[in-house]
């Protein structure tokens, strides 16, 4: 479900002369231990115990996302998440509000391409009362139709909401741009027309064929004896009976040739916001630890190349950078920024200067190490908590990856090389084949950024949908 | 107004004060925090954590847009990114470059009350994080060229988080409104006509008058010793000399006698409404009972606002309150998304209504119960990490003038009752005492001419 998200709370995270050694001791970074068992219906479950705070984080994961999504039916896979909660066989919506309310605990279900999440947390000592409602709506929701209905026109109103702050919808743009009718290029959360076409029967539908236990991965973390937990598991899922679930596929685009550039026309806009990218990596992919390191470089701290050039050097604006967003099958690669209209052209033409030199000159061994000593010293507070690390371990399960993810991250950060940075370089970071996508103000920006792309297309950020223009709903 | 003004800030490009409740938790013994005063006036607070090999060190200054005057509006947030620009050992760039490069990570924020910088690294870097500190606090330059690109940043900043950003551009009308005196009135990253004529005299005036030692808490959380950090205080930052503190903000606003309303027109998809109420500073006997009032209001998909607004009458997409630690009278702000087509006015009813039901009768012991288990569980999550916890630690220290109280707030929150919370609410959500704020959406075609 789409969130409105407000600028009440800043978004600050820290990750997200050079000296001759690296500043962190070796080998402090590690997960800790955990366990992993299947149930006979299938349903594979993750404990780790975590003591000092009484707290208890689960979060699973049903291995089927938005891609699963009928065409023309976005938003299916993200709605049915956001359904769970209102109305089981046992409790309204109002009655899980209140009782998860009552504890003070947090409860949220959505969508992503390749997977649909739940995620609960809630005192140790409510163990029992936040087990029993967490299984209560994964196992027996009911989808009332006057639910459906609320949750589908929230939904909708909620797209245009988000239109209304270009950043959050510019990675929606892009996407759509980038993969056209592919699965990625789908928006998650639906579009105006999509919203309208869902009906009860196919949100039913999707629970039954994939919210099966054996498409499942659950993850706990916290204060909590593992050998208890695993008992009442048995007891509230072990009966949930089995069935096969339908695999999605997702097909592999080839990256994009050429060049393309998509205006989104924003008429009020003052400042264009801006991406330029092309195809990324999928997030098990060989080079994926070499990619951040050079990532990391170009575009993903604040003194990487794209923010020294674009904010501290030129100040054409408060923030620029890149990254490549990994999935099953390769995800998107983001340049990304945004600048006052009457310095769009220039803040687009240094950034692509950059991914010049980037592509020209490689890294040195300098940056290597200044970015080596970065991702080590900055990752231990990204896997301090229970739900940062129930998280982590349900990912690397869910894509195939093990506890050498992060054992081994130290290691594999040290083996890279200035020769390997720049065959990874060629490799995945694009120069020549471009898309571009832009929000902003077309009447005073449209004719002078037609120069970057062969084709450029052109839609107001009012009309329905994002790329490609959906076609109507038919009555 | 938007609380929060900082060095950057991570954009989804894709897709408060913690508080405690009941005596079971929230021991200072299982937080145990050192603490020693330096000869220059600064207070240093220690609470050593080894569970990461991480520090979180963060430096308050109790100086922000409310220390400012018209016509320099926006110079403690600007001041606020200067400090990365350049002192005498490291120069421009060089901060951030080496800090990076030793695994550290950092940024900033400014409000109407204070500036703060925040430092993030592994604990080999410590010494190294002192010597930056102690760098530009003591020895801070201006660099022309650095003042001209810093205001482009900061002006894009605004366009960012105001100018083309619905929410924050009626939030600032609304403080603006709300506060015909007080220095509460204007936005902390500054009008922008102010962020274009700062000068380099204004800098400096204002790290002369805010950035004495004496005005600065600096609270240290993570892998580290009380002793070891001591030390390093006593060796790089003890001897920056210290200086009389900001001339004290000596303006009352007066008593508001009457709502105060206020439209603004702009394109957009859905209308927008704020509410604004006094209410007192953070170091006030009410400030736990209205945390309360507002848990059982807006927490949850069960509080009385959701359930009336989004729930039942969905004319709201989302409701949710705000307020943010204050030295003086604040705001309460309420948030209220309309759904398309619906007249903000109709959101205003219903919020009026359900204010009226919380003054006429007392609310329920599950409600109450429901509120206090709810703030435990946040404050939880703001002490389990050495980040969150450096941030409590010192927004107490500074705003309720005692880092101990934190372990009082249990007891606090246990003994508001159904009394206070009805009493809170008949005193301070009366229509006098609001701010309404409504954005309409405007048609395309109106926004050119």
């Amino acid at each position: 479900m789409t969130r409105i998200k407000r600028a009440l709370s800043l978004l600050s995270m820290a990750g997200f002369l050079v000296l001759a050694c690296p500043a962190v001791p070796a080998q402090s970074i590690h997960l800790p231990p955990h366990e992993k068992f299947v149930l006979k219906n299938g349903l594979t479950v993750l404990l780790m115990e975590k003591r000092g705070v009484p707290l208890i984080n689960l979060f699973a994961i049903v291995k089927t996302g938005t891609a699963a999504d009928p065409a023309g039916e976005e938003g299916l896979a993200s709605v049915t998440a956001g359904l769970l909660r209102k109305g089981t066989k046992t409790r309204t919506a109002q009655q899980f509000a209140a009782d998860f309310d009552f504890i003070g605990g947090s409860f949220d279900a959505g969508a992503g391409a390749d997977f649909s999440n739940i995620s609960g947390e809630f005192l140790t000592k409510d163990l029992d009362r936040g087990l029993e409602l967490f299984c209560d709506v994964l196992l027996h929701p009911t989808f009332p139709q006057h639910e459906v209905e609320k949750i589908l026109a929230q939904s909708l109103d909620g797209v245009k909401s988000e239109k209304d702050e270009p950043q959050s919808v510019l990675g929606l743009y892009y996407a759509g741009y980038l993969y056209g009718a592919h699965s990625y290029g789908r928006p998650s959360d639906g579009d105006e027309i999509s919203l309208k076409r869902i009906q009860r029967d196919a949100i039913v539908k999707f629970y039954e064929a994939n919210y099966a236990p054996g498409n499942i991965i659950l993850g706990i973390a916290g204060e909590f004896d593992a050998a208890e937990m695993r008992k009442k598991l048995e007891e509230r899922l072990g009966s949930w009976p089995a069935r096969t679930v339908p695999n999605t596929a997702i097909a592999v685009t080839p990256p994009e040739k050429g060049k393309r550039l998509l205006l989104i026309d924003k008429p009020d806009a003052t400042q264009t916001y801006f991406a330029i990218g092309n195809l990324g990596t999928a997030v098990n992919d060989p080079d994926r630890v070499a990619i951040r390191v050079v990532n990391t470089i170009f575009g993903g701290r604040f003194t990487s190349e794209l923010n020294e050039a674009l904010r501290v050097e030129s100040g054409y604006t408060y923030g620029a950078g890149s990254f490549f967003d990994s999935h099953r099958a390769p995800g998107p690669f983001e340049i990304y920024s945004f600048t006052k209209n009457e310095t769009t052209v220039p803040a687009i033409d240094l950034a692509l200067q950059i991914l010049e030199k980037l592509h020209k000159n490689g890294v040195t061994q300098e940056q290597l190490a200044s970015a080596k000593s970065y991702i080590k010293g900055q990752y231990p507070p990204t896997i301090e908590t229970s739900s940062q690390l129930v998280r982590r371990i349900v990912f690397n399960e869910f894509y195939g990856l093990g506890d050498d993810e992060v054992n081994q991250l130290e290691a594999r950060v040290d083996a890279v090389t200035p020769e390997i940075a720049r065959q990874v370089i060629q490799k995945h970071f694009p120069l020549e084949n471009l898309v571009f996508v832009l929000i902003g103000k077309a009447s005073a920006i449209g004719p002078a950024v037609k120069k970057y792309a062969e084709k450029t297309d052109a839609r107001p950020i009012s009309e329905p949908g994002f790329w490609p223009p959906p076609a109507a709903v038919q009555k | 107004m938007k609380a929060i003004w900082s060095r950057y800030t991570v954009v989804l490009w894709l897709c408060v004060l913690g508080m405690a409740a009941s005596p079971a938790w929230a021991q200072s013994r299982e937080f145990p925090v050192s603490t020693r005063t330096l000869k220059n006036g600064m207070k240093v607070l220690v609470q050593p954590d080894h569970s990461i090999p991480n520090v979180a060190l963060y430096i308050f200054y109790r100086i922000g847009s409310r220390n400012e005057h018209p016509g320099t509006t926006g110079l403690s947030h600007f001041f606020e990114h200067m400090m990365f620009n350049g002192a005498k050992k490291y120069g421009p760039g060089d901060l951030d470059k080496v800090m990076e490069a030793n695994g550290g990570s950092n940024n900033a924020y400014t409000t109407q009350n204070v500036t703060v910088y925040q430092d993030w690294f592994p604990r080999s870097a410590l010494s190294l994080i002192y010597d930056i500190e102690s760098d530009r606090i003591r020895d801070l330059t201006f660099d022309p060229k650095k003042i001209a690109s810093e205001r482009e940043v900061v002006a894009s900043e605004r366009r960012l988080s105001v100018d083309n950003d619905n929410f924050g551009l009626l939030d600032e009308q609304l403080w603006a409104n709300a506060f015909i005196a007080h220095p509460y009135q204007w936005p902390v990253v500054g009008w922008m006509s102010d962020i274009e004529h700062w000068t380099m005299e204004d800098l400096k005036h204002h790290f002369e008058m805010g950035y004495s030692p004496s005005n600065a808490t600096m609270v240290v959380v993570g892998d580290v010793s009380p002793d070891e950090i001591f030390q390093l205080c006593e060796k790089f930052i003890e001897s920056i000399p210290s200086h009389a503190p900001p001339p004290p903000v000596t303006t009352v606003e007066p008593e508001q006698l009457g709502e105060r309303r206020l439209v603004v027109h702009k394109p957009a998809e859905l209308p927008l409404l704020l509410i604004g109420y006094h209410i007192p500073q953070t170091n006030n006997p009410d400030y736990y009972a209205l945390n309360i009032l507002r848990s059982v209001l807006f927490q949850g998909e069960s509080s009385r606002m959701y359930l009336r607004l989004v729930d039942k009458d969905q004319i709201a997409l989302d409701v949710s309150s705000f307020v943010q630690p204050a030295f003086d009278p604040t705001l309460a702000i309420l948030t209220v998304q309309p759904r398309q087509g619906i007249d903000p006015q109709a959101c205003e009813k219903a919020i009026y209504e359900e204010l009226d039901r919380v003054k006429a009768s007392q609310i329920s012991d599950q409600e109450l119960e429901k509120a206090k288990n709810g703030r435990l569980v946040e404050f939880y999550r703001e002490m389990r990490t050495i980040s969150g916890r450096a941030n409590t630690i010192g927004t107490y220290e500074v705003f309720m003038g005692d880092y101990n109280k934190l372990f009082d707030a249990a007891k606090n929150y246990s003994a508001v009752t159904k009394d206070d919370v009805q009493r809170v609410a008949k005193k301070y959500f009366g229509a006098n005492n609001r701010t309404v704020a409504t954005l309409l959406p405007e048609k395309e075609e109106k926004a050119g001419q």
